[in-house]
């Protein structure tokens, strides 16, 4: 059938543009912070997020995928095979769309509330207004309030702490060292809490709530110190003059590291589960709640993210390194805390947040705690105008899109 | 590019702020040449001095303007806004008063110094000159503290601080003590009146310098 194969095969070329958005932007962005402070070079930065993105979106990613992320609408509307087909694409060309522009504006949207939105468009043309599940839109609208909100509280008082208990004081490089434990055991454990409960791979080994917190305290406790062992070791080899930012610098290293494995695993699902959608009902015509997604489809995401990291990463990375003398490396560790640990909650009590708008939270905490030159307030409610539009806006193209395509075939 | 937080950040005021010290530096040492000169017989580039000094003072003021200019109305400073300006406004007041007392001076271009307050008058320039040219130091080690918000670097800070205000204390003593001379000169009216006048200008420039030091004193402030 000709049409299924057009279709599949301008599905896996925006597959392919929305995955390299994601690598370009926000995988990019998550090294930054590490080239910016000379902790690792722009091409170990790239070599390093491309070889993580692949594994975690193969490897950790997940192998189903719900056909209608975030269950906002309902899945009868996928009943009839030709429809759901021109539909999955008008999603994913309509998401694609949406986060492009939203870069050339230089907007930091959720990719996930740009599918969420296309699918609710792509339901409100063929079901109306009954299939769209609102209750569930409204957890999506109250994210936008409680991540930032929520991370701006965490990355404030982090950073008055860290002030107060080791920037102040005189003997402050010997102070972080002494108190790395408790920095980095922190990071870790939120990381290790972040993998069980927030990654596809975590999720289906089905760790119990107290387990978990048993399992991440422990590797947090060795981690923290066998952390600062190797920090000591590092820092002493490279006979850096004593800062304490040296010390957050180090650990920032590693948390970029967990953030292209995490945004490797999770978010290859935005670009390929509209293809696995396309490609499952173009291979058996047979739609359920769920849809297999085959290895080489997360290989396919997890390649077409490493490969935006490459070609439009290092311009993000340059851009962000260079302004980063106004978020040093304890204050980006502030943003990069308040941020994982905001995701985490917030997913655990189902909230579909996005880690883009908890980080924007992150940088507002510390500006209010007065660690940075300069925050533009002004530029926030911007942003957050973005956060309301991307759903309306994303579900309006979609449904042109859609209601285009049905024209034309 | 889709940064999440970059567009945030505006260029930081401190950078221009340090710039601005640093304008108002070269003018308190274009301004001490511009004296010694007056002071001098035959001494022709005096106009020259006067004329740098007052481009000087322009650029200074373009900096000024530039920060006022882009710091939006939602913009936060590590520092209370109210006070960040003040302080500009009162670091720019030495670059104004310097340019009005080289004014004053141009007033009667030939006249140069008295023989008898000649001395006096050397020190009370440089006496004005050292408060300022601590302002740039102190608004660098500010930056550094504002970055590491280490106790140490603001007790450093505090220290140039305390400084500036000893120095503008100095500085009122050199100026009692040339009015004491001025009276006791027995010259010609004009001529008093364009040193006293002269000796409140140049005196009015440490007292700026000691404004903006408690200013930054108040930024700093835990």
């Amino acid at each position: 059938m000709p049409m299924e194969l057009i279709i599949l095969a301008l599905g896996f070329i925006v597959g392919f543009h929305m995955s390299w958005n994601i690598g370009a932007n926000d995988v990019a962005n998550s090294m930054a912070p590490a080239v910016g402070a000379n902790a690792i070079t722009l091409r170990q930065a790239i070599g390093i997020a491309g070889v993580l993105v692949i594994i975690g979106a193969t490897f950790i990613g997940s192998h189903v995928t719900d056909t209608i992320r975030g269950g906002i609408v309902s899945p009868h509307i996928l009943e009839d095979h030709r429809t759901a087909m021109i539909g999955a694409f008008s999603a994913l060309l309509s998401a694609a769309l949406w986060v492009s522009f939203a870069t050339w504006k230089s907007m930091p949207i959720s990719t996930t509330h740009s599918i969420v939105g296309s699918m609710v468009g792509f339901g409100l043309a063929t079901g109306g207004v009954g299939v769209v599940n609102w209750s569930g839109f409204g957890a999506v609208a109250g994210s936008w309030v409680i991540s930032p909100l929520f991370s701006m509280t965490i990355a404030f008082f982090m950073f008055k702490i860290i002030v107060r208990f080791v920037l102040a004081r005189t003997d402050s490089y010997d102070t972080a060292l002494r108190l790395s434990p408790l920095f980095i055991g922190l990071a870790v454990f939120v990381i290790v809490m972040s993998f069980l409960f927030k990654t596809p791979l975590g999720t289906a080994m089905a760790v119990g709530d107290i387990t978990a917190m048993l399992v991440a305290s422990v590797i947090g406790i060795a981690g923290g110190f066998g952390g600062r062992n190797l920090l000591g070791w590092f820092l002493a080899k490279k006979e850096v003059f004593r800062d304490p930012e040296m010390v957050f610098r180090t650990i920032q290293i590693g948390t970029a590291c967990y953030v292209a494995l995490a945004l490797g695993a999770n978010d290859v699902a935005n670009a390929i589960g509209p293809l696995a959608l396309i490609y499952s009902l173009a291979r058996t015509g047979e739609v359920a709640t769920q849809v297999p997604v085959p290895y080489y489809l997360l290989l396919y995401g997890g390649v077409s993210i490493a490969i935006g990291i490459a070609m439009g990463g290092a311009r993000v990375i340059r851009t962000v390194g260079s302004g980063i003398t106004t978020l040093t490396n304890s204050r980006g560790y502030c943003v990069t805390f308040g941020a994982a640990t905001t995701v985490l909650l917030a997913s655990k009590l189902g909230l579909p947040v996005s880690t883009s708008h908890a980080a924007v939270g992150g940088v507002i905490g510390v500006g209010l705690a007065r660690g940075i030159d300069t925050v533009n307030f002004g530029i926030v409610y911007k942003i957050m105008l973005y956060w309301i539009l991307t759903v309306p806006a994303a579900a309006l193209t979609s449904l042109i899109i859609f209601n285009l395509i049905q024209i034309i075939l | 590019m889709r940064i999440p937080f970059f567009s945030m950040f505006t260029r930081s005021p401190f950078d221009d702020l340090q710039k601005h010290a640093e304008k108002v530096k070269e003018c308190a040492w274009a301004f001490q040449q511009a004296a010694e000169c007056y002071a001098a017989v035959n001494c022709e580039v005096f106009e020259d001095h006067r004329q740098q000094v007052i481009r000087l003072e322009h650029e200074a003021d373009d900096i000024k303007r530039g920060i006022r200019n882009h710091m939006p109305k939602n913009v936060m400073l590590p520092v209370e806004k109210f006070q960040f300006f003040r302080y500009l406004r009162e670091q720019d007041s030495v670059v104004d008063s310097v340019q009005e007392a080289l004014n004053w001076l141009s007033y009667r271009p030939d006249s140069g110094i008295p023989d008898a307050l000649e001395r006096d008058f050397f020190l009370l320039v440089d006496a004005v000159v050292d408060p300022i040219e601590e302002l740039s130091r102190m608004v660098e080690e500010a930056r550094v503290y504002l970055k590491t918000f280490s106790d140490k670097q603001r007790e450093d800070v505090k220290s140039i601080i305390k400084n500036i205000r000893q120095m503008e204390h100095d500085a009122d003593q050199v100026e009692r003590a040339f009015f004491r001379k001025v009276m006791e000169m027995e010259s010609d009216p004009i001529t008093v009146i364009h040193m006293i006048k002269l000796a409140e200008i140049v005196g009015s420039i440490a007292d700026h310098a000691e404004n903006a030091g408690d200013m930054m004193r108040a930024m700093i402030a835990r």
